[in-house]
């Protein structure tokens, strides 16, 4: 049996962040059996509604795809800072995340978290591992997400890639959206998100972890790519899977190309010149 | 052209328009629930709801009419990018209006008049409006130090550009419900026309009761079922007060007008709102393919204006002069109908329109008739309530009042209803709908 961890309320992630750049972490080949949890989670309402306009998304009745992310990355973060976790968790990166929602989930409804952490198994660059986060209400799965994070170190050039889908049938696709990401983005999303990582919020905070200037974070460009897609994509039924390739430096200009399918979409965030592809985001569904 | 042809228009002639289904999100309270939603976010919430409940997914409606009359510049093509937004399809026409409170009855008309003409087989109506999430301008001074400072050739010229700028001129210009050509705002002018018209503060408050106990019976029964979508964790208009009466009514302070003379109070005056709300126009054919029993006929829409600025007459008064015109083209009289729809914008509007209507000299001196209208069966009036009760975001009315009528009429297995609302800049939308 694992040991669950049940939070009464979203643990601040800045103090995360601070201890877990003061604490040495001895690196390790096992996860933990630890889940944490949090039930009965109500939506904050003005919270939801300045991640959907940092994201563009609509405020509607139903939650964005994304936002249960937003819920739960927080206990991802538990999961992470926690006593024999076998990465860091600074300078980790999001290299691709796995949505499938059942149905849409209403605004108002009480939404049961539960996270924890699987698959720790080599990358190319390092060593990966999957923060699973289920949602339910009433005992119905709803949402459920699998966010893959690299922590750099070891390579192993021969670990077996999850690689992205082709995207041949985007050549044709000439048009699409086009977004101006000013500098100031990473702490916009982090104010909505609380996802304080320093690799996002300035130059001088992200250079330390490796990075030439700050970052965009990866579910936010996600969130805007589906907040343009989303009368497009069926609202219940979905998976949505991303692959973040390159990071996206702040400030710069992105455009999306979007391929569409009668079940399933796929797209690529890209550089406006389109030198630097950013990341591969594909959308299936039931028909 | 050649002899033997024949105008194709001269030979087509005006299509029944049915009003096939309506949706709306439940009116809220401003700086309530909806506090943080824009115009963007209710109307798309309010055409998703449509879409949903008549299977529309994927479809290309023939054109979308929506307006709101508080509205952000950056809002110019709100209803285009409300389209672009929900699953209509995204090659769905759309286009704005405004006329104030009658946006959403003149988008409705517009509509219909299309689907009539046969340019359009189908269409969504309606309306939307913010009272929370007000745009905030710059003030006049400001706006003009800025862009004249943004014509300036050289840095001299801008300095001194934006040197004319006071520092009182930094303060924003916030919307402010008053007339531009009178300073005065609604509540006063119609508490101007309610004294004109000897309106008591009992009948005032009598008609609010009764708004509240129509509405709330309405939800009772089941009526909005399908008409309202909730939204952010809303079912229900948030300004309805089931156990309200005109005891407590009677308690409320004046607001509007002054002294003793003084008898519109919050509780017979429509409170500011949030909502959105939208019908669904198209012709029997396209009914037909789409599985859609009409509710009922949009027959006929007339709008009339009254010179209010100098006081001639009262700012709310306009639809008093556009139904006797709309009643005339149509050779109807006033008790003709099976059901009233008068926005209440104030309990004192309905009641001076019906007493304009019933009185002789009015209806002789003004509106030029033989006689007077007459009066109505007050037990036909706003018979599911209206905007005391469910509250009034400007141009969302129009809709709510649409769908609810023709509801209505179908339930009662056929009828006829008139449509009054009165509009801002002495304005006044009104129409009939057949069962």
């Amino acid at each position: 049996m694992p040991k669950v961890i049940t939070l009464e309320a979203a643990p601040d992630l800045r103090q995360i962040y601070v201890s877990a750049a003061l604490k040495r972490r001895r690196v390790g080949d096992t996860l933990p059996d630890v889940r944490v949890a949090r039930a009965g989670v109500s939506v904050d309402v003005p919270g939801l509604a300045a991640y959907a306009r940092v994201c563009r998304l609509p405020l509607g009745a139903t939650l964005p795809l994304t936002y249960p992310h937003l819920l739960a990355f927080p206990l991802q973060m538990v999961v992470m800072a926690g006593d024999g976790f076998p990465l860091p968790l600074l300078g980790a990166v999001h290299v691709e995340n796995r949505i499938e929602v059942t149905r849409a989930v209403a605004v108002d409804e009480l939404l049961d978290i539960d996270v924890w952490a699987q698959d720790l198994r080599p990358h190319r660059r390092g060593t990966q591992v999957d923060l699973v986060s289920e949602v339910s209400t009433r005992g119905e799965l709803v949402w459920r997400g699998v966010s893959t994070y690299l922590a750099r170190g070891a390579e192993h050039p021969d670990a077996p890639r999850s690689e992205a889908p082709s995207t041949t049938p985007l050549a044709a696709v000439t048009g699409g959206p086009q977004w101006r990401l000013g500098d100031d983005t990473g702490r916009a999303y982090a104010g909505v998100s609380g996802d304080w990582n320093p690799i996002h919020l300035h130059a001088l905070t992200a250079r330390p972890l490796g990075f030439p200037g700050a970052i965009a974070h990866g579910m936010y460009t996600y969130a805007r790519a589906m907040g343009s897609l989303g009368p497009r994509l069926a609202p219940e039924g979905l998976t949505s899977r991303v692959w973040f390739r390159k990071p996206v430096p702040l400030p710069s200009t992105v455009r999306l190309r979007t391929a569409f399918a009668p079940e399933s979409t796929l797209s690529v965030l890209e550089s406006a010149s389109g030198d630097t592809e950013h990341a591969v985001v594909e959308n299936t569904w039931a028909p | 052209m050649a002899a033997s042809s024949v105008p194709r228009a001269a030979t087509r002639q005006p299509r029944r328009v049915a009003v096939l289904g309506g949706n709306r999100i439940p009116f809220a309270r401003a700086n309530g629930p909806y506090a943080q939603a824009s115009n963007q976010d209710m109307l798309t919430a309010a055409v998703d709801g449509l879409v949903a409940r008549f299977g529309l997914a994927g479809e290309r409606v023939g054109e979308v009419v929506a307006g709101a009359v508080l509205k952000h510049s950056a809002d110019f093509n709100l209803t285009r990018e409300t389209v672009l937004g929900s699953r209509l399809h995204p090659t769905t026409p759309a286009y704005d209006v405004q006329q104030a409170c009658g946006t959403g009855l003149e988008a409705a008309i517009l509509v219909a008049n299309k689907i009539a003409l046969g340019q359009i087989d189908s269409g969504i109506a309606g309306g939307v409006d913010s009272a929370s999430d007000a745009p905030i301008a710059v003030s006049e001074g400001l706006r003009q130090g800025l862009l004249a400072a943004n014509r300036a050739k050289s840095t001299a010229q801008r300095l001194k550009a934006l040197a004319s700028i006071r520092p009182t001129q930094l303060i924003p210009a916030i919307p402010q419900n008053v007339e531009p050509r009178t300073g005065l705002s609604m509540g006063e002018h119609m508490s101007q026309t309610a004294a004109r018209w000897s309106i008591t503060r009992e009948a005032q408050d009598e008609l609010a009761a009764a708004s509240h106990a129509h509405l709330a019976a309405a939800y009772e029964r089941g009526f909005f079922d399908d008409l309202v979508t909730g939204y952010l964790g809303v079912s229900k208009d948030t300004t309805l007060r089931p156990d309200t009466s005109t005891e407590k009514l009677a308690a409320l302070k004046p607001v509007f007008g002054k002294g003793d003379g003084a008898t519109m109070t919050a509780g017979n005056s429509t409170p500011l709102t949030d909502g959105a709300s939208v019908v669904l126009l198209g012709t029997e054919e396209w009914a037909a393919a789409h599985h859609l029993t009409p509710l009922a006929w949009f027959v006929d829409a007339e709008t009339a204006a009254v010179d209010y600025v100098h006081g001639d007459e009262g700012m709310l008064m306009a639809p008093a002069y556009a139904v006797p015109r709309l009643l005339a083209r149509n050779g109807l009289s006033l008790q003709d109908f099976d059901f009233y729809e008068i926005h209440e914008a104030f309990a004192a509007t309905v009641l001076t329109t019906l007493a304009a209507w019933e009185d002789a000299d009015f209806c002789r001196d003004r509106l030029g008739l033989d006689a007077p209208l007459g009066s109505i069966d007050r037990s036909r009036l706003n018979v599911n309530g209206s905007s005391l009760a469910a509250g009034h975001p400007f141009a969302a009315t129009g809709g709510r009042i649409v769908a609810s009528l023709a509801k209505q009429l179908s339930e009662a297995g056929g009828g006829r209803g008139l449509i009054s609302i009165c509009a801002a800049g002495g304005q006044g939308v009104v129409a009939i709908l057949e069962a």
